[in-house]
């Protein structure tokens, strides 16, 4: 636990709430990231981000190579797919990809007889488009060229990149976070991206700042980890990136929260941060933007940090998109995640690795008793980074309030986890408020005059 | 496909044979569970029973015994009846025994403690439908039951002497019968008091009864010290007639098997806070509100002449500043305050549960707690006003609420 003294350790704002969570990293925080084994089957989701679905354009049979356009966008909210390796061109078949609320069906191109690229992470396929000097390069031309690589945000939530350059530009956001807190246990993908490529994921940074036009660009980290970034200081002193080191209390990298402590301004429940001038990206978007604006080279797969309890052999790989979660942690007993263990899913058994995917853990079972009653010990309520009465949003759900959840303040939540996690009667907090936030959703939608946009 | 189906449905059913909803995240859970955190609670509050249990011997025992027999047999036989499943309330229904002996004198006949313990679980718990359901306190809920029922047994040890109350003699503690108790004068340190010839215990008038003379401009008293002047013939001071300061901090005191160690008691409640499981701001706001009530509570004294007068501000006016803070901490130690305000206001369930909240709640129940000691007849005012707030509890909990991120005070979200 090394701290560097290129980062910034000032005091910044804090929040109430929140809590210390085991580490659980050891097992992978020192793993370089290394290439995945060779898959027997890939699994290539048409619909990786919500929307509808590209429509493929292979054949059955035909071979592709890696990099190689395999569907095309049917809307604006949808990206092209790509082959993630050399392969042949199955049926196809029906996968589950990560939505945020749960897993989605989306249609899959199966790839078989893969042969991938030997080095494939540190090249990602060859070049499709010739570099891009961003220095010298207006914004425009970035976007544009951002918009150009149907690259996706690599958050829980995926989306197409352009568009989300183009609404950070609508609203003037003054203030760009790269969000590296990765508070979560055993997750370690966005750590070994900033000791490994570093220097490529503040460089992505910079030509964000440049895309979003934002006045600061900032890499939020854990504190903790801060010792081993040695590599990326030099690039963040040239392009200019603050280097700000945070406390772990989690959950201090919700995207709401971490705006809040570093700017003192609180987004409005239910809106994106963006609402109140700051885009928030993570480490991994930043390194696909660099590759693809400086190499030309799209993102085929991503970091994924295979780990947990029941893990044979806890490691970082880079995993191409479209490989089998399940098959990534060898065949471990026990329940399987997709994502942090906080905010996580269960993986169902077509579940696919995509652009959401941070690790895949292999957790023992939990040996929790079933839910009791509310003791109203209110534990929730005092944990709760955003000061819900979680306690009161239960009962709200218990009675199917939608109405006093909506003024409670359900909306803001950020769905964190911590609730259910001290609850000492074992009571699905976090899923209950989750599904009364959806809930107000619909009641919106529903009463809203029709031509106004939701942010 | 249908065998592929089948195999996931099973794998479902496993995992949640296994407990818990596995498929929700967290993935990760605090240890802490209901049931251990009412143990943890049972384990604080053994110490001042224990306290109890020295000074007030093996009656103390007894009655402890009854109580929780009677709690967990009440509870019991309910859900037996009511096939209604009992969610944490076994666990529950021990500690309700346990808070309602310490509230109880140790003399009482044994009928006492099990209308007490049934009353409890029934009225208090029970009709509510159970653990995180009810209002009112269980505990205090059969405690008020006795004292309307029991006012008599509760309230005299002797029939010949009224509400005068036993403690255990020097060198018969723990083995002790509280019922053999000699009638003893007031004002006398405990430790320096000559044991009673044949009997075990001392019989004494309750501090707070003493006080109560005192505050009703009764003639007995005449001033809380003669500071300045005594009067050749006058009324004695009254706090010449309280036992010394000592007494009242380790329990040598008439009063319940509880309430009267009021270190024992602190002790237990800093533990809980310690484990989290009570948020200081409650009982630091009740005890700071009884503590100003009483500093401000006009009182009647007899002054010279035999003329009643009325003290305003009693820490202020009168005999100086060190007899007014003396009075003070003498009206709030001598009675069940501290019991009512670490172990029995801070029950999870009927108090509220964000902190603005239980300041609020702490504070109404220390001053209706003072008030109703200082000018009112009642035997339990703490507990009575405990059962008074938690009645608003709901109230407190609906209106009370923390700013939301990104909203404005008690407002709508700002768009």
């Amino acid at each position: 636990m090394a701290y560097h003294r290129g980062m910034i350790f000032r005091r910044y704002g804090t929040f109430t709430g929140g809590i210390d969570l085991p580490d659980e990293k050891g097992a992978t925080l020192d793993e370089a990231i290394v290439p995945c084994r060779l898959p027997a089957e890939l699994r290539v989701p048409l619909a990786p981000c919500a929307g509808r679905a590209a429509e493929p354009i292979v054949r059955l049979g035909q071979h592709v190579r890696a990099g190689e356009r395999i569907g095309r966008a049917a809307d604006a909210g949808g990206v092209d797919v790509f082959a993630p390796l050399s392969g042949r061109v199955g049926p196809i078949v029906p996968a589950e990809v990560a939505g945020g609320h749960g897993f989605v069906e989306s249609p899959a191109v199966a790839l078989t007889e893969l042969d991938g690229p030997a080095a494939a992470f540190d090249a990602d396929g060859s070049p499709q488009a010739d570099p891009l000097d961003w220095q010298a390069a207006e914004a425009g031309a970035i976007c544009e060229r951002i918009s150009a690589g149907s690259l996706t945000t690599f958050r829980p939530r995926p989306q197409p990149l352009g568009s989300w350059v183009g609404r950070a530009r609508e609203n003037r956001c003054g203030t760009l976070v790269a969000n590296a807190m990765e508070q979560e246990p055993y997750v370690t993908a966005d750590h070994r991206l900033l000791v490994d490529r570093g220097a490529d994921v503040v460089e992505g940074l910079a030509i964000l700042r440049k895309a979003v036009g934002a006045d600061e660009a900032i890499l939020a980290a854990d504190r903790r980890r801060t010792g081993a970034y040695e590599a990326l200081m030099q690039a963040a002193e040239r392009f200019g990136v603050t280097r700000i080191a945070l406390p772990h209390k989690y959950p201090m990298g919700a995207d709401t929260i971490l705006v809040k402590v570093l700017t003192r301004r609180e987004t409005p429940p239910g809106r994106s941060t963006m609402a109140v001038g700051a885009a928030v990206v993570d480490a991994a978007t930043c390194r696909a933007v660099f590759q693809w604006v400086c190499r030309g080279v799209r993102p085929l797969g991503r970091v994924v940090t295979v780990a947990g309890d029941r893990a044979a052999a806890p490691a970082n790989l880079w995993v191409p998109f479209g490989a089998d979660c399940v098959e990534l942690t060898g065949g471990a007993e026990g329940l399987i995640v997709h994502g942090g263990p906080m905010s996580g899913l269960r993986c169902g058994r077509r579940a696919v690795v995509t652009a959401a995917t941070c690790a895949v853990l292999a957790l023992s079972p939990p040996a929790t008793p079933l839910p009791t009653v509310c003791i109203r010990c209110g534990w929730c309520t005092d944990h709760c980074p955003v000061r819900l009465n979680v306690t009161a949003l239960n009962d709200a759900f218990e009675l199917s309030l939608v109405g006093a959840a909506r003024r409670g303040g359900a909306p803001a939540c950020v769905e964190c986890g911590v609730c259910s996690y001290v609850c000492p009667a074992r009571l699905p907090l976090a899923q209950r408020v989750k599904q009364l936030k959806q809930a107000i959703r619909v009641a919106e939608v529903a009463q809203r005059p029709v031509g106004r946009e939701a942010q | 496909m249908t065998g592929a189906r089948q195999a996931e449905r099973q794998d479902n059913v496993r995992t949640a044979s296994r407990g818990g909803p596995a498929g929700v995240s967290p993935f990760l859970r605090a240890p802490e569970g209901a049931r251990a955190v009412f143990l943890v609670i049972l384990f604080a509050v053994c110490g001042p029973l224990a306290g109890g249990g020295v000074l007030f011997g093996w009656r103390a025992a007894w009655v402890t015994v009854l109580s929780v027999v009677s709690c967990a047999v009440t509870e019991r036989v309910f859900y037996r009846v009511t096939r209604v499943p009992a969610l944490l309330g076994r666990t529950h229904g021990v500690l309700t025994g346990v808070l309602l002996a310490l509230t109880l004198p140790a003399h009482v006949p044994w009928h006492v403690p099990v209308v007490a313990g049934a009353f409890a679980i029934l009225v208090g718990k029970a009709v509510f439908g159970g653990v995180g359901h009810f209002v009112w306190h269980p505990a205090l809920v059969g405690r008020l039951a006795v004292a309307v029922l029991y006012s008599t047994p509760l309230s005299a040890v002797d029939s010949r002497f009224e509400d005068r109350l036993a403690v255990l003699a020097r060198g018969r503690l723990v083995f002790g019968d509280v019922r053999k108790a000699e009638y003893a004068e007031d004002g006398i340190a405990w430790e320096r008091r000559p044991a009673p010839r044949e009997d075990d215990a001392h019989l004494l008038t309750p501090p707070v009864r003493l006080l109560r003379g005192l505050t009703r401009g009764e003639p007995q008293y005449g001033a809380l010290v003669y500071r300045r002047q005594k009067p050749e013939r006058g009324p004695p001071a009254a706090l010449l007639q309280m036992p010394p300061v000592n007494d009242l901090l380790w329990g040598a005191r008439p009063g319940g098997i509880g309430e009267t160690g009021v270190i024992l008691i602190v002790v237990a409640g800093l533990y809980l806070v310690y484990r989290t499981y009570v948020k200081w701001p409650l009982p630091f706001a009740f005890c700071a509100a009884a503590w100003v009530t009483v500093a401000v509570a006009p009182i009647g004294l007899v002054g010279p002449g035999d003329v009643p007068q009325t003290l305003w501000l009693p820490i202020l006016s009168g005999e100086g500043l060190d007899v007014g803070f003396t009075y003070v901490n003498y009206q709030v130690l001598s009675g069940e305050l501290l019991l009512a305000a670490l172990l029995a206001s801070v029950e999870m369930t009927s108090r509220p549960v964000t902190t603005g909240g239980q300041v609020i709640f702490g504070a109404g129940c220390g001053a209706l707690a003072m008030a109703l000691q200082l000018y009112t007849d009642v035997s339990i005012p703490c507990y009575m006003a405990v059962l008074a707030m938690n009645t608003l509890t709901p109230t407190i909990d609906r209106f009370w609420r923390p700013r939301v991120f990104g909203m404005r005070r008690f407002g709508r979200a700002r768009v």
